[in-house]
């Protein structure tokens, strides 16, 4: 009991010391970063090595393993920011503050059990990031700060209606009480479709997913790669976990409409990422067809299905983290657009970001031994096993076009031709070892994280 | 413990990576040669349990084994596997640097995977992976439009295989609601049942799979310009090696998983595959590229191999197997040479080269031996393989087996307009080619021994098959079988 939440309290101790850091030294020090960075870092071994298992206020806030794992994830993704933009001349002393605000709002998203926490976590993941992503002073870097802000208001109201709505159907706001319906009611009804979409336009499911290209391509990349992995984990973690908390018995329902939305998303995303010439816009399409992938598994509505969902985060926060900071170490301090043509030759003139880019691509592309192949087939079989063979056969589908989209590049990166380089710094080069190893490892030898991600997301009663 | 092995060995040709630019091809060399002698190995003594197979748990959350095995089924396409990259090695150019033998050997240890794979997602991965290193292969070496051979080829096997992996998963799936069970074993799955509206979709699934991975008609798309643009030694490890995986596939996992549902669809199966056979041969007789002859020779050679096994006779499964080897070794063998004749005499069109046979009269015999293996003549395994599975087809379909009798004599006739064209008649004009090196003719006489010794004694492979037809299917025919007192 003690315990509780421990992680999730170390990073928030830590934004408050980063904050303070930023204000004693020089505005050109990296200290602030290295405060992030080993507040981050203690999080993350706190949470490695915390069993919990405690609901707390009649399940308003929910500190089981699932939380930790989305705790993780999240840290994962903070750090790999912060070390993607170690550059304080470029990014100033508030970035890494920001960061972890962001960090610390996708884990209360992963522990919120009531619509309120829900909504509290989901404006502290979004706030900093319209700051941030508006932090490139170009006109992209504006617009996309635009975008993102009014698409985000936007989605946070209907959000918040939704739960206003669902309030009054149930007279309450804690997930656990909207069950021990199968019909859902009208009124009911209503606030669970607004609630959904709410959630949906933070995963970027289509057709919510128009903001999604231009932010991240505006934004800039380090703070991308946050979004690509950050920002889905919190939605998709709070998603997940209203939908198997608090309508679990109405899953006939919703699983069939997310089922459909999943297959559109999956598809179209991919077909769209399939003539994009800049890199970063690519990986954005790539980041909504991927997001499709996980809606399968919140859509098969099983154990499997939700365990095949959380899981899936992983190997694709991976593989884009690895991607993003490939675009990252291309596109240089000038932080000039990185496209398909910049990549020519890459293979020949820095061949272990080649080596690294290829990685990354055949795990998005979910070739076997890469982590991404695991996260597929787990899919599929969440899906098989709730009897969707439409998503799983939409699932392939999506497949087969990506890997024309991932097979393009990496055909560029040995094609003849004087492409962009990059440097490599001690960050980027971190990111890159790690996110391409641990890509690999879980590609290889996928039990140890397999098991323990699973296990948090043992939803018995789904199925 | 051996198949593992097998299949390790390749990747330790990452470290061709870090050898002087000089080395690599020795280097790749000596991998090559360990695999063939960890063949040799298993091939000329008796291998306990603990050197035959393997069967880790490897994703036990999953209910996926790591499961290889050097059995009797898969020990001679490993064989070949190992035979086949050993002279592609040997006949590559020194200067293609690590990339080319390292993807090469990586194809290797891919294909010996798929060979002893017994776990369907084993398999499976195997399967996959298999078109990296063939995706590599064509897009950096070939010539022409590499870029989008390379694709075609990529994408049309990963369409098959991703539309397999809904199969093997819906296997497994059914499996553990069958039994409480989540397992991918063969040999635990091929006691399932799926529900029929599943099952025939399934089975397609599979199917599709292996047919464009074979490639048999009409779903061949990425095999003429993969063959005709690819440099002869990668020719030879696809046309030897990997186009077997897809009709080996149909023995190891289609005949015990699905032969319910391939005696069903016997018919449509023949008639398919006879289509591909006569496409195959007609297209051969009208190449005028000698490479393109061969391709197409070879898409009717893998229909025949499809025929025999669609019999589901023991006669026509076994008498596939050995097809394969065989093919394998005499297609090898044939692309090589092609590869060396194009190499000197700078082209491919039949219609501009002729009479060589007096300037180069090493090239010329064994040539010739090659050809006469591939259509067929007694005494070579063309032959012995065609003969088993014109046996199975007797007893299964007689019009199919006269089908494939007239196209016996269409392959004699292009492989030996190919032959005529190239080798014989008047002398064409220009430079006179220079004639095989000694170790070019110390490679190719190897394989030419491996194919004598293949087609006077097929018992050599024959013997080691375990019994393939499955039990219950033709009844009828099996009982005719046995009172033939055939020796299966």
């Amino acid at each position: 009991m003690m315990h509780f939440l421990e992680p999730e309290i170390v990073a928030t101790v830590g934004i408050l010391a980063t904050l303070v850091a930023a204000m004693l030294v020089r505005p050109r020090s990296t200290v602030p970063y290295w405060f992030g960075l080993v507040f981050s870092a203690a999080a993350l071994v706190r949470a490695l090595t915390l069993h919990q298992s405690t609901h707390l206020y009649g399940g308003v806030v929910l500190g089981d393993s699932y939380s930790i794992v989305v705790t993780v994830f999240t840290l994962l993704a903070v750090m790999a920011g912060l070390l993607l933009a170690w550059d304080p001349e470029r990014y100033g002393a508030e970035f890494p503050a920001l960061m972890q605000l962001a960090g610390v709002g996708a884990m209360v998203m992963g522990f919120a059990g009531n619509l309120i926490l829900l909504f509290l976590g989901l404006e502290l993941l979004s706030l900093p990031l319209y700051v941030l992503a508006a932090s490139r002073r170009t006109p992209l870097g504006g617009e996309a700060g635009l975008k993102y802000l009014l698409i985000g208001a936007f989605s946070s109201g209907i959000l918040l209606f939704g739960a206003a709505l669902l309030y009054g159907a149930t007279g309450s706001m804690t997930f656990v009480n909207f069950t021990a319906v199968h019909v859902v009611p009208g009124l009911m009804a209503a606030g669970l479709g607004l609630l959904l979409v709410g959630l949906l336009y933070k995963l970027a499911i289509m057709p919510f997913h128009m903001w999604v290209p231009d932010v991240y391509e505006g934004s800039p990349t380090p703070v991308t790669a946050f979004m690509a992995f950050g920002t889905k984990v919190g939605a998709a973690a709070a998603l997940l976990r209203v939908l198997a908390f608090g309508f679990s018995l109405s899953a006939a329902w919703w699983g069939l409409m997310l089922g459909y939305l999943a297959v559109l998303t999956m598809i179209a995303g991919n077909m769209v990422a399939l003539p994009q010439r800049d890199l970063k816009r690519l990986l954005a399409w790539s980041g909504v067809g991927n997001a499709g992938y996980v809606l399968v598994g919140i859509a098969s509505h099983n154990v499997v299905g939700a365990q095949a969902a959380l899981f899936y985060l992983l190997p694709y926060g991976l593989a884009i983290l690895l991607a993003f900071t490939v675009v990252r170490i291309l596109e240089g301090r000038e932080e000039a657009p990185v496209t398909l043509a910049s990549l020519k030759g890459l293979a020949y003139r820095q061949p272990w970001l080649a080596v690294g880019f290829l990685v990354a691509m055949l795990s998005l592309a979910g070739i076997p031994l890469t982590a991404g192949f695991i996260g597929k087939f787990y899919l599929v079989r969440g899906a098989i096993a709730a009897d969707q063979w439409g998503v799983a056969v939409g699932l392939v589908v999506a497949t087969i076009v990506g890997l024309a989209v991932y097979f393009r590049p990496v055909q560029q990166m040995f094609a003849p031709g004087e492409g962009a380089t990059g440097r490599f710094t001690v960050g980027t080069g971190i990111v890159l070892a790690v996110a391409a190893l641990g890509t690999l490892f879980i590609g290889i030898y996928p039990e140890p994280v397999l098991h323990a991600v699973i296990q948090s997301a043992r939803f018995t009663w789904l199925h | 413990m051996l198949a593992f092995l097998l299949v390790l060995i390749p990747w330790i040709g990452l470290a061709l990576f870090l050898l002087p630019k000089a080395w690599v091809k020795a280097g790749a060399v000596v991998l090559a040669g360990v695999e063939v002698v960890l063949f040799a190995r298993a091939l000329l003594a008796p291998l306990g349990r603990f050197l035959a197979t393997v069967d880790w748990n490897w994703i036990p959350s999953l209910g996926v084994h790591f499961h290889l095995s050097l059995d009797g089924l898969g020990l001679f396409l490993v064989g070949l596997a190992t035979v086949v990259t050993l002279a592609a090695v040997l006949t590559s150019p020194r200067d293609r640097g690590a990339a080319y033998y390292f993807w090469l050997l990586l194809a290797e240890s891919t294909a010996i995977g798929v060979f002893t794979a017994l776990d369907l997602v084993t398999f499976y991965v195997f399967w996959e992976v298999v078109l990296v290193p063939v995706f590599f292969l064509l897009g950096g070496w070939a010539v022409g439009p590499a870029r989008s051979t390379a694709l075609k080829w990529l994408i049309m096997n990963l369409f098959g295989s991703l539309f397999m992996l809904i199969g093997i998963i819906a296997m497994g799936v059914v499996h553990a609601q069958e039994t409480g069970h989540l397992t991918f074993q063969l040999a635990s799955l091929a006691h399932t049942t799926l529900v029929p509206a599943v099952a025939p979709w399934v089975f397609l699934a599979f199917l599709v799979a292996f047919i464009i991975k074979a490639p048999l008609w009409p779903l061949h798309g990425w095999m003429p310009p993969a063959y005709s643009d690819a440099p002869a030694p990668v020719t030879a490890v696809i046309s030897g090696v990997l186009s077997k995986l897809g009709v080996f596939a149909m023995v190891r996992v289609l005949v015990p998983l699905f032969h319910v549902e391939m005696s069903q669809a016997e018919p449509w199966l023949m008639a398919l595959a006879a289509v591909g056979l006569v496409y195959g041969a007609e297209l051969a007789l009208r190449q005028k590229d000698v490479k393109m002859v061969a391709a197409y020779g070879s898409l009717s050679h893998m229909a025949m191999m499809a025929l025999g096994i669609f019999t589901l006779t023991q006669a026509g499964l076994v008498g596939a197997t050995f097809y394969m080897v065989a093919h394998g070794v005499m297609l090898g063998g044939l692309f090589l040479i092609l590869g060396w004749y194009e190499e000197q005499t700078g082209s491919r069109e039949l219609r501009t080269l002729g009479g060589l046979n007096q300037s180069v009269p090493k090239l010329t015999v064994w040539f010739q031996i090659f050809a006469l293996a591939t259509l067929g003549l007694p005494g070579l395994p063309g032959f012995a393989g065609e003969y088993m599975i014109f046996q199975g087809l007797i007893q299964s379909n007689v019009t199919v087996a006269a089908v494939a009798g007239v196209i016996l004599v269409v392959a004699a006739w292009y492989m030996l307009r190919l032959f005529q064209g190239a080798m014989q008649g008047p002398r064409a004009a220009g430079r006179p080619p220079g004639d095989l090196t000694t170790p070019q003719v110390g490679l190719i006489g190897a394989l030419g021994l491996l194919v004598l010794v293949l087609g006077i004694w097929p018992a050599s492979v024959t013997s080691h098959l375990p019994t393939l037809a499955p039990a219950g299917v033709h009844q009828a025919a099996q009982a005719a079988h046995r009172q033939g007192g055939e020796r299966a």
